[in-house]
């Protein structure tokens, strides 16, 4: 059959002189039709748990705008960037998307996949510049989407747990390590550390490491050009954070993410360092569990002496190009950016809300968003260095992974992401 | 492929009468790897019996404590009804859709001969060692401006097309064996061509049309890949993406997990444990020769 | 000829035409889905360059050959072991071969999420086991040890496939006339020498279209190691593979995405096609030889 092959090769090749198609040709913004009759928005997002919070929430708007129709359609979250990327191209997408923020917005900003909001939604000039930075645009300093939620992150605490032992929210590094030592004599998992699911390994190292680089003012010197990851502070931080190791479940290297929960809700672990969006999830999974949240106190040799609270946008709601919807989808995001939409999210979701004016009233969110506002710092990864092909933030993800199994050091962790970040960064004048 | 094998399998008697030692030890050593084989089914299959917060405060334990609790959440939450209808429909059509072109083709290919007939062969069967899901992005954008994108109808070509270099690969090395006196004599009997393929070839083909299509089946019914891309309404899931949106949403509810699982496979079990013998007949006919 | 047309029409639009497409799609700059200019090879310089996908490609090539030798030595061995023992012993045959393949019916994506379960360190089944037979030590984070996760991955595949090589080579030892191997009986030849002599150069067209096969389905792998561990390739990249790669870069990649995973897409072709081909031809002369 030998030669057989090669003929067929060839003949494959030859059919290949068709050649190129376009993509991303035809459709555009058709946003004429449909301004009379009955409209159905579809809202894209990736918190399935959400599902029926977001119905009650839509159900506002839908008393006021008869004739509208919207509708939340939730994608696995580690899947929900794929099915985006694919679904902003064309038809059969969504009208209105949740986008993830920062640098995982640019490549669909960049792309013209979504609708410029500076001239449409007025309503996002009350926001501040830090939280709108979450959504704009590298390339245009354009604002591409509302922002819906801050995330902060926390060491989430069993509160009972704590009571039970006698231990109180630790004020010194040295009493937060010392309880989780007591914890661990008594058989508590002090930390339910999520290792196998690395996208969970930056989180805990800004939770457990933001003091030792010192936050905000790093991140304005590495913006500047006059710091990197490189840099001893930060560097060290990676071995702050690993330092908390002993108090992981002695396996931790193979616990995931749905484990480390389960842990948690379970009552088999004290504490899970995560972000504030968990804390629903782990009422829901166990009704009884009383929980409170504290931040981890400055680490030794820290830069900053506050008890720093890593925070960020979590995202905002864009709205597609492709939609055949724009003009009732602008409505919507625009009732969005206002005090309704944004107190109705922050109870309904226990999340917290970047509207201005908006106040959350669970005990934990209220005191998650003081914390916040009183020492508040970059989740510098995420946030800002993942803007370009290698972000910092899957470098981080990759690196830190490493670090955690012993296979680099920080320092080589640290090399590793300012070397990939270095192919594109370009400091801000 | 080689003549080696061209002999009709014929049924073969233990060579040798081994001790019963020896026979006992046999049989050990295969209840040992049916254990390995089906353990985890097995404890999936209890596990969805058991209750979450058994589950998880001890990972190995007898049923009972949940009953069909579980099943019922997992059943009515998670719409597998209509993931489980969605897969049997793109199954059942992209199989027959690919066995019937593939056997028209291997026809075709095996039994006239026309300019360039070895150059197709070839074309065709080189498919077997293409790695089509390397086409991801253009079938995307190719579907995209034809309107199937979010379409069954979208996966069914690309499933039937895909099976087409298996399918003709075994239908062709069935038809070599099989003497084409039959459709002479229909042809001397002035039958066309289409009536002959239908009336004569295809029964003649039965045993192997019947392999093709059950080692087709699996496959498709399991994909996640193209689904996950291609499709985005949930009402369009097929099981394995509708799975993973399911166990996203379980993931703390492992008693449910357990019976979406067990839901999920029961039915192609079935199917298999019925098509044992046309699996290892196909291969026999197929891929041995 | 007419009853070739449909068949070959339909491979030929959705199997030959998105690669070729690919291969065009690779030789320029894409701005998110609109295409830029023509750039030649620079999408193939950029992958074989750009810190890290560069070293990520070959640690993830190093993988896919590491599964595959893995998945020779160990699911075809035990493939032909078990299919060798039921061939001499027919009897619960057919119970068995159904047995043993059962597993081929299940998603790799859900094997792969119900190995994660069963072997995870907190709440699986596989290490209490091991602690209530008092194998404490034996009990590993199996899917976290960057050392583990490689032949994790390899067993739980196996453990899906086994089913293939056990059927292929049970016809194919059906296959082997009776008279020959009773001849060789008489002659006096031990088990062994029986199954080198006899058996196994008899076996190789069957071992050739495993090898085959096996070599497609180990390059091609995706769904397990999506499932057993995520999209990063589990522990430290311990498992990454050029399936992952692509897919990294095709959903997760920067505004030229397109054209990087496609030149992605065309190196990972002319490696699987080429190799296929070319074990192929090798198998095939072997058997002439014999």
């Amino acid at each position: 059959m030998g030669t057989r092959w090669t003929k067929a090769a060839a003949m494959a090749v030859l059919l290949g002189v068709v050649a190129a198609c376009s993509p991303g040709t035809a459709g555009g913004s058709g946003s004429t039709e449909d301004q009379g009759g009955p409209v159905t928005l579809k809202v894209w997002g990736w918190r399935q748990e959400d599902v029926a919070a977001y119905k009650k929430i839509f159900k506002l708007y839908e008393d006021k705008h008869p004739g509208v129709t919207v509708e939340y359609v939730p994608y696995k979250n580690t899947e929900y960037d794929t099915i985006l990327k694919t679904g902003l191209t064309g038809t059969n997408g969504p009208d209105v998307a949740q986008l993830r923020s920062y640098g995982l917005l640019q490549p669909l900003a960049a792309a013209g996949s979504l609708v410029e909001l500076d001239s449409t939604v007025p309503e996002l000039k009350e926001f501040s510049s830090d939280v709108l930075d979450g959504a704009r645009s590298d390339r245009d300093q354009k604002v591409y989407g509302v922002p819906f939620a801050i995330q902060t992150m926390h060491v989430i605490y069993n509160k009972d747990i704590y009571a039970k032992h006698g231990l109180s929210v630790p004020t010194t590094w040295a009493e937060m390590t010392a309880g989780f030592d007591k914890l661990k004599a008594a058989g508590v998992v002090p930390v339910a550390a999520t290792v196998t699911d690395t996208w969970m390994l930056p989180i805990q190292q800004e939770i457990f490491g933001a003091t030792r680089y010192g936050g905000i003012e790093q991140r304005d010197r590495m913006l500047r050009g006059e710091g990197k990851f490189t840099d001893e502070a930060w560097v060290a931080s990676i071995g702050t954070w690993l330092s908390t190791k002993p108090y992981w479940e002695p396996q931790a290297t193979g616990v995931g993410y749905d484990d480390a929960k389960a842990q948690f809700a379970s009552g088999k672990a004290a504490t899970f360092p995560g972000g504030v969006w968990e804390v629903a999830g782990f009422k829901t999974a166990n009704p009884q569990l009383n929980i409170g949240v504290f931040n981890a106190p400055p680490a030794p040799d820290a830069v900053s002496q506050k008890t720093l609270v890593p925070g960020f946008v979590d995202g905002s709601f864009g709205v597609s190009s492709k939609t055949s919807n724009q003009a009732a989808a602008l409505e919507l995001v625009r009732w969005m950016a206002g005090a309704e939409f944004g107190q109705a999210f922050t109870d309904e979701l226990q999340q917290i809300s970047p509207v201005p004016g908006v106040t959350p009233k669970g005990e934990v969110l209220a005191q998650a968003v003081k914390d916040y506002a009183a020492n508040p710092s970059p989740y510098l990864t995420y946030a800002y260095f993942s803007a370009g092909t290698p972000g910092a933030w899957d470098l981080a993800s990759k690196e830190l992974s490493n670090a955690v199994l012993g296979k680099v050091t920080p320092a080589q962790a640290a090399a590793s992401i300012q070397r990939g970040v270095d192919q594109w960064f370009k400091p801000k004048s | 492929m080689t003549a080696a094998a061209s002999v009709p399998p014929a049924r073969i008697q233990p060579v040798r009468r081994p001790s019963t030692a020896r026979s006992v030890g046999v049989q050990l050593l295969l209840c040992a790897y049916a254990v390995v084989a089906f353990g985890p089914i097995l404890l999936v299959l209890i596990g969805s019996f058991r209750s979450n917060s058994d589950l998880l405060g001890q990972p190995i334990g007898l049923p009972g404590s949940a009953g069909l609790t579980n099943y019922a959440r997992a059943w009515q939450t998670a719409s597998l009804s209509t993931y489980f209808l969605n897969s049997a429909l793109v199954s059942v059509a992209s199989v027959a859709l690919c066995v019937g072109l593939a056997s028209m083709l291997a026809y075709g290919l095996s039994r006239w001969r026309f300019r360039g007939g070895a150059v197709l062969a070839a074309y065709v069967i080189a498919g077997l060692m293409i790695p089509a899901k390397l086409g991801l992005l253009p079938v995307f954008y190719m579907f995209e401006s034809a309107g199937l994108i979010d379409s069954r109808l979208g996966l069914v070509l690309l499933y039937a097309a895909g099976g087409i270099p298996f399918s003709v690969f075994v239908l062709m090395g069935f038809l070599r064996g099989v003497p084409p006196e039959l459709e002479e004599a229909a042809l001397i009997d002035g039958a066309n061509e289409w009536r002959i393929f239908r009336s004569v070839v295809l029964p003649l083909m039965r045993p192997a049309v019947a392999a093709v299509t059950v080692f087709q089946f699996a496959p498709i019914w399991n994909d996640f890949f193209y689904p996950l891309v291609l499709i985005r309404s949930d009402e369009k899931y097929t099981i394995p993406v509708g799975l993973t949106r399911f166990i996203g949403e379980y993931a703390a509810d492992r008693g449910a997990l357990f019976a979406g699982l067990v839901l999920a496979l029961a039915p192609l079990v079935l199917v298999f444990v019925f098509a044992t013998k046309q699996i290892v007949a196909g291969l026999t006919a197929g891929i041995g020769r | 000829m007419a009853f070739c047309l449909p068949g070959a029409g339909l491979y030929s639009a959705m199997v030959i035409y998105p690669l070729l497409t690919a291969l065009v799609y690779g030789f320029f700059a894409w701005e998110g889905t609109t295409r830029g200019p023509f750039v030649g090879v620079g999408n193939y310089l950029e992958v074989l360059t750009r810190y890290p996908i560069s070293s990520e490609l070959g640690a993830a090539l190093l993988h896919n050959v590491l599964f595959f030798v893995g998945t020779m030595a160990i699911q075809n061995t035990i493939g032909l072991g078990l299919a060798l023992i039921l061939h001499r012993n027919p009897r619960g045959k057919r119970f068995f071969q159904t047995l043993f393949s059962m597993p081929f019916l299940i998603s790799p994506l859900i094997v792969g999420y119900l190995w994660s379960l069963l072997l995870s360190p907190t709440f699986g089944p596989v290490n209490a086991a091991l602690k209530a037979v008092s194998l404490e030590s034996w009990a590993q984070p199996w899917l976290g040890e960057p050392d583990l996760a490689l032949p994790v991955l390899i067993l739980v595949n196996a453990w899906q496939w086994i089913g293939g090589p056990l059927l292929i080579f049970g016809a194919a030892l059906g296959g082997i006339p009776q008279s020959l191997e009773e001849a060789a009986q008489i002659d006096g030849a031990r088990p062994w020498t029986l199954f080198w002599r006899i058996r196994f150069p008899l076996l190789m067209p069957a071992v050739g279209v495993i090898t085959v096969l096996t070599f497609i389905g180990c390059f091609n792998v995706f769904d397990l190691v999506y499932a057993l561990g995520g999209t990063s390739g589990g522990p430290g990249g311990s498992m990454d593979v050029l399936g992952l790669l692509y897919y990294r870069t095709a959903f997760r990649g920067g505004s030229n995405a397109i054209g990087e995973s496609s030149a992605v897409a065309m190196l990972m072709f002319v490696l699987i096609f080429g190799v296929a081909l070319l074990l192929e031809r090798l198998l095939r002369r072997r058997e002439v030889q014999l």
